[in-house]
């Protein structure tokens, strides 16, 4: 294994022309790698055996080869290829214990599972509930008689299966039955709360399950009966049953309410006689109330008579409150309940006070009913119309012009509020919304105080491809530059490259304080953003590479030295960057870059995943601040190698 | 018992998504300030109208792009869409109604059977996929109608596809496949159920 991760960075600088390949195939090693090793340790955790370790590999192999664990993460994809081995050879695990190990939704895996088994053609056998009773009943506890309790565990859930329970429901469920229901019969007192404990479902789904078991005809055979016999009889799903059972509750309940209807009617006959008795006898209202009642009386009879069926009543309640939210008052819906009340109110005795609340009431409705009533009439026919329109199709699609067929104006009026409820609704929204409102304002001001500073950054979520340009005084730099900017590969030797062009560092010392500076800048205005990763991988990787110290080295040794110096010094570098994520001392650098021997295996696991932005900011300031160390003790650095 | 039974089975229409565009930048803050049955979501930068006949959501976005979802027929998206591009131009844009599109149905069906989804999967292998620990019903995908229909154990369908055509005729590709796998009521436990009621 030492081996392998040595040869990666190591081979990379001694082929010079095809490294392109090369690199490709290491990245590929890389991950296989590291998917072996995750595999290894979840499988592990699993308690899988060498063989479906194995073949899971295998089946991340192909995963990778056919690109599909690209933009998922690569512990969903390890997961799921483990899941695929469990399905396949059949082993007691579920989706679920997954999961639990890697704290992740388990759609989010059964996701990636299905994309998997569909991409790789694998067909995953159906989860048998069978093979979960032996690990639940370990789990559970039943000492030697185990094998007993899952034995009539087994025998359970083969019944349910016939009884159709176990279609469409999770496997677990129906072993934490199975299992709860054995072990009462070989006398275990196991609780419903260890089961699911066990069993992992909750349990209202496992009385349900309980429940439903129940309904067969086979929870009525006792104990040995059911070791012995066998029913034919097969039931059908529980959810159809309900279904069945749904429909005919509804039947009935249709019969009922036109029963309900015929008595009714006949109970309104006698509120009606009721009333009039009694506003016959009702004392006469005086002084302005009289010029009212005698509105009243049309228009209340009206009401009540039109309202007297309670059904009747409701559908006006709906046709009023539909139009009081047209309206936007608020006050009708009390009136609404108030008249609904009162004609609730009619059916019991009515007492001699009530009348007069009634009248008074019933004034107050008298204003708005009488504009609703009269608006409705008006609308609701209007409505009706419009709807059986036909609807002309063609023109519109090509002039983009609306066609106003079908389409009653009056009613769309409504759905425009008129000027004063535009204040009003905007004041209101303007409360609801004010910490939006705060939030935006703020962020303008922040804005505008940038922009007169200078320093306005604007905050795109697109990166701008076209940088700057960067003047480049040898073909050398400017191959470097175009290939920082094209970004081809992050794991280029510069070195070599330089060396292709320029033999010795006549053009290099001027070059990395400029560069230097440039990255510098770049870093301060940049800093926050991962967007200009790419620059701040590429400087760190040059680094990673050794561009500074072999530029300096360069300056001061001759061309023939170099070749063996870049090998000690890729490692150097490396692990300069680990000790940067350690330390972030100079000095912890300057020492640790004196012996790179120890550090290999360390170091070389890390270029790969080194991205972030932390460690890439504090390698920045390493870089840096290194460089300078290694420009005071350039000779000094020579000695030691 | 028919094999070809689609004049028995109802298949109903439960929702119908349509898109369209208004050609012109809308201020969301107009519409919800002038507007009833609005919801302005600033956060996500959408204002939700619903309309009442016919009963229609429709997301309003200011580029001018909107979804409306909630119609039971195609038809009645495309009468929905249009009275709300005739009331937002009410409101005072400059709209005009194009690139009217329907881009999802969603049907249900019911079968007068109960289906035995472990069999119907293997059936149908890579077209079919069953995973009860995640979703009771077997997903079954057509890669020419580009419809999706998920099969319950009791014999109900939900089917979604682009337009109501594709729906129906991916209900009657399925059916046969669904009547080798079912699993009829018994009469006994019919009886059963009546005397229990």
């Amino acid at each position: 294994m030492l081996m392998n991760l040595m040869r990666g960075p190591v081979k990379a600088p001694q082929l010079g022309s095809g490294f392109h390949t090369s690199v490709g195939k290491e990245s590929r090693a890389q991950t296989l790698q590291s998917g072996k090793r995750q595999i290894q340790q979840l499988g592990s955790q699993l308690q899988l055996n060498q063989h479906c370790l194995d073949t899971a590999f295998n089946f991340f192999k192909m995963v990778v080869s056919k690109h599909l664990t690209r933009g998922r993460k690569m512990e969903h994809v390890i997961a799921a290829c483990l899941y695929l081995v469990c399905r396949t050879e059949g082993t007691p695990h579920m989706l679920l214990d997954l999961s639990d190990l890697l704290q992740v939704n388990v759609y989010i895996l059964g996701k990636t599972f299905l994309l998997l088994a569909r991409e790789l053609c694998i067909n995953a056998p159906a989860i048998d509930p069978c093979l979960y009773i032996p690990r639940f009943a370990h789990m559970l506890d039943f000492g030697t008689k185990t094998h007993d309790v899952s034995m009539t565990a087994l025998r359970l859930v083969q019944r349910m299966k016939r009884d159709w329970m176990h279609t469409g429901r999770r496997p677990s469920g129906l072993c934490g039955a199975a299992l709860l229901v054995a072990a009462r019969m070989h006398t275990f007192r196991r609780t419903v709360k260890d089961v699911i404990s066990v069993v992992k479902v909750c349990q209202t789904t496992l009385r349900k399950r309980l429940t439903e078991f129940e309904e067969t005809p086979t929870s009525q055979l006792t104990i040995d009966e059911f070791m012995r016999v066998d029913l034919e009889q097969e039931c059908d799903p529980p959810s159809f049953t309900a279904g069945q059972h749904k429909t005919k509750m509804q039947q009935l309940e249709n019969e009922l309410t036109r029963k309900l209807d015929e008595v009714e009617g006949e109970i309104s006959c006698y509120k009606n006689e009721i009333e009039t008795e009694l506003e016959k006898s009702r004392p006469k209202l005086r002084g302005i109330y009289a010029a009212y009642a005698r509105e009243i009386d049309p228009e209340d009879t009206e009401v009540l008579s039109s309202a007297s069926d309670l059904e009747e009543a409701e559908s006006e309640e709906a046709e009023l409150q539909a139009a009081t939210q047209h309206l936007t008052q608020d006050f009708l819906c009390q009136v609404m309940e108030e008249e609904v009340g009162q004609d609730r109110k009619t059916d019991g005795v009515r007492q001699k006070m009530g009348p007069e609340e009634e009248g008074g009431g019933a004034l107050r409705q008298v204003a708005p009913l009488a504009t609703i009533l009269g608006k409705l009439t008006t609308t609701a026919p209007f409505d009706l119309q419009q709807t059986f329109d036909p609807s002309p199709e063609d023109d519109e699609t090509e002039h983009g012009v609306l066609d106003l067929d079908g389409i009653d104006d009056q009613e769309i009026e409504k759905y425009i509020l008129n000027d004063r409820e535009v204040q009003v609704k905007t004041e209101l929204w303007m409360k609801q919304n004010a910490e939006y409102l705060q939030e935006q304002r703020e962020k303008d001001e922040r804005i505008r105080k940038e922009k007169e500073q200078g320093t306005y950054k604007e905050k795109k979520k697109k990166k701008s491809k076209k940088g700057e340009q960067v003047e480049a005084l040898t073909a050398g730099e400017a191959i470097e530059k175009m290939l920082e900017k094209k970004k081809i590969s992050r794991k280029i030797n510069y070195d070599v490259l330089r060396d292709l062009n320029s033999r010795g560092g006549g053009s290099s010392p001027a070059h990395p304080p400029n560069t230097n500076t440039d990255v510098q800048q770049k870093l301060s205005r940049r800093r926050q953003r991962r967007s200009s990763g790419v620059n701040y991988e590429l400087a760190a990787n040059a680094s990673i590479m050794g561009k500074r110290f072999h530029r300096l080295i360069s300056t001061t040794t001759t061309t023939t030295k170099k070749k063996k110096r870049v090998e000690s010094q890729v490692q150097n570098p490396v692990t300069m960057t680990t000790t940067t994520t350690t330390t972030t001392t100079t000095k912890a650098v300057a020492e640790t870059s004196h012996d790179p021997e120890p550090h290999p295996t360390s170091s070389t696991a890390v270029p790969p995943t080194v991205e972030e932005e932390e460690e890439e900011e504090v390698e920045e300031e390493e870089c840096v601040s290194a460089l300078q160390l290694v420009g005071d003790y350039g000779c000094e650095e020579e000695e030691v190698f | 018992m028919d094999s070809s039974n689609d004049d028995a089975l109802d298949i109903i229409i439960t929702n119908v998504v349509a898109t369209f565009r208004t050609r012109c930048h809308l201020n969301l803050r107009t519409i919800a300030l002038e507007g009833t049955n609005v919801i302005y979501k600033p956060e996500v930068g959408k204002v939700l109208m619903k309309l009442r006949k016919p009963k229609i959501t429709a997301s309003i976005w200011s580029s001018g792009k909107i979804i409306c979802t909630g119609a039971t027929s195609e038809d009645d998206a495309k009468v929905g869409a249009r009275r709300l591009a005739r009331c937002l131009q009410k409101l005072g844009f400059k709209v005009r109604f194009s690139a009217f599109k329907v881009v999802n149905v969603l049907a249900v069906c019911s079968m007068p059977f109960a289906i035995h989804l472990v069999d119907f999967t293997k059936n149908n292998r890579p077209i079919a996929s069953y995973e009860p620990e995640l979703h009771p019903a077997a997903t079954y995908r057509i890669k020419h109608l580009k419809a999706t229909i998920q099969v319950f154990s009791t014999g109900s369908l939900t089917v979604t596809g682009p337009n109501v055509q594709n729906v129906a005729t991916a209900v009657e590709q399925v059916y046969p496949l669904l009547f080798e796998c079912q699993k009829p009521l018994r009469e006994k436990r019919r009886g059963e159920l009546r005397s229990q009621e």
